[in-house]
């Protein structure tokens, strides 16, 4: 935690806070954002298909969207670590912040059990679409919205230098 | 041209375009014409987005017009109140109207129960928007007045845009329940979008553009939940986005995506693209643009703060 804590206070990092150029904090904060976008809309959008929105879709065409979403994840896992390092010592002792760190790694899991256990199943368009499979759907669902709102609620619950 | 100008432009497009495409609608009902209802319906869409920026450039206005001698306030207040009312009413008019866009584009055929809703609504916007326009007249046209009658003349509207923003500024949880709810609906729309984009794109080409198009109303919800959150802003602290830049190119963005969200959901080009086909090359090109435009939707409203000043 120490080697985090010094990285905070380099140089690059107490320009990055506090330059206000548009390419430091701001850009960083934007590509968060998309990642966000991407990372809980695609895989929002994959579950909403589990649950039976658009039937006429083949789950096995959506199967390529994993690499997609995970590749969006390196984006916001990227520009979340570097917005983490300029506020390290804020937002390490924040609770906020170790409960949306609990829901991500639980949506991230849930979203491959999804994959594995029901998108990479070769039948899976041959047959109806199971009740355990839905309501890891619904799980899904319930986890980005906790995740947004602990990441959200993050920059009211805690005193970073930037709101 | 400034904000002003702009209210002074745009103002007319919800009060003579909801007449008109009122007109229209009873006309095509008249006429059983199915073709000119669905385009009515159409239209309808159309007006409600352009009601956005007549309605935000009216706040503009009345920042710019409460700071000169011999303007009252309470009349621009009470056109306030008349216009947000007016524009709930057109917002939910314009949904309606796509829900019934999207359901014929889906089905083939029109849902009475769907017409009657915007027929409904129509006419309550239009029953909004007359004392709403009179009122924005008395603001700066005292000939208007008889003689000893004093601006406004109109009664109080049922919901107040003092009262909204009282809301918000008087609750601390509020503010951050509106901004996760923002963040909520961000993703809803677009991971839709992005999805259903990617498809004219040519991704999964195995399935034809029709079975993406059932995820459109979600696409819908997303958006209407961010723009019932962010009215709240904009009533609660209209300064920091009425001279702020970010906020006109998150809103002018705003205005051509929602555009091709009505593309995707109405016109033949993508609803044509079939199992196996590539999407035609105008197609792509706005596939490409629409996922651009949210892209900058987002960048804008990420920057209101840096570019511009708010918080």
């Amino acid at each position: 935690m120490n080697f985090i804590y010094q990285l905070q206070h380099t140089a690059a990092m107490d320009w990055f806070r506090e330059s206000g150029s548009l390419v430091g904090y701001p850009l960083v904060l934007f590509l968060h954002t998309l990642g966000l976008g991407a990372v809980a809309g695609l895989s929002g959008a994959l579950d909403l298909r589990v649950l039976g929105v658009a039937p006429r879709i083949p789950m096995t065409s959506l199967t390529r969207f994993f690499p997609v979403i995970w590749g969006a994840f390196g984006l916001s896992a990227v520009s979340g670590l570097i917005l983490l390092i300029a506020e390290a010592e804020a937002k390490l002792s924040s609770p906020v912040f170790w409960f949306k760190m609990t829901f991500l790694a639980l949506a991230l899991v849930n979203m491959q059990v999804l994959r594995t256990r029901v998108f990479a199943d070769p039948h899976v368009d041959s047959k109806p679409i199971g009740s355990q499979a839905k309501m890891l759907a619904v799980t899904s669902l319930l986890l980005w919205v906790a995740v947004t709102t602990a990441g959200r609620l993050m920059a009211y619950l805690e005193k970073g230098p930037i709101g | 041209m400034n904000v002003p100008h702009l209210h002074l432009i745009l103002n007319h497009v919800p009060t003579i375009g909801t007449a008109i495409a009122l007109g229209l609608l009873l006309l095509a009902l008249f006429r059983r014409n199915e073709q000119l209802t669905r385009v009515t319906l159409e239209l309808f869409c159309v007006i409600a987005l352009l009601t956005l920026p007549a309605y935000l450039s009216g706040v503009g206005t009345g920042l710019a017009l409460e700071k000169m001698e011999g303007i009252s306030k309470e009349a621009i207040a009470r056109h306030h109140d008349g216009a947000l009312q007016s524009f709930i009413l057109m917002v939910l008019t314009g949904g309606a109207a796509w829900l019934g866009v999207w359901r014929y584009r889906r089905v083939g055929s029109l849902s009475t129960a769907n017409i009657v809703v915007v027929l409904v609504l129509a006419l309550l916007t239009m029953g909004g928007l007359i004392p709403t326009a009179t009122l924005g007249g008395e603001i700066r046209h005292p000939e208007m007045l008889a003689v000893g009658e004093t601006a406004p003349t109109a009664p109080p509207a049922w919901l107040q845009a003092s009262s909204v923003q009282r809301f918000v500024l008087d609750h601390t949880w509020v503010w951050p329940s509106l901004e996760t709810l923002h963040f909520i609906g961000l993703w809803l729309l677009f991971g839709v979008i992005a999805l259903v984009n990617l498809r004219l794109m040519g991704m999964m080409k195995a399935a034809p553009f029709s079975a993406f198009h059932r995820l459109l109303p979600w696409a819908a919800l997303g958006l209407g939940i961010n723009l019932f959150t962010g009215m709240f802003w904009v009533i609660a602290t209209p300064e920091q986005y009425m001279t702020n830049i970010s906020f006109g190119w998150k809103m002018g963005l705003l205005l051509l995506a929602g555009a091709d969200l009505l593309y995707l959901t109405t016109f033949d080009g993508p609803w044509n693209v079939k199992e196996g086909d590539e999407a035609p090359a105008f197609g792509k090109a706005l596939a490409v643009s629409a996922i651009a435009l949210w892209v900058g939707v987002m960048y804008f409203g990420r920057m209101l703060p840096f570019i511009g000043n708010a918080f």
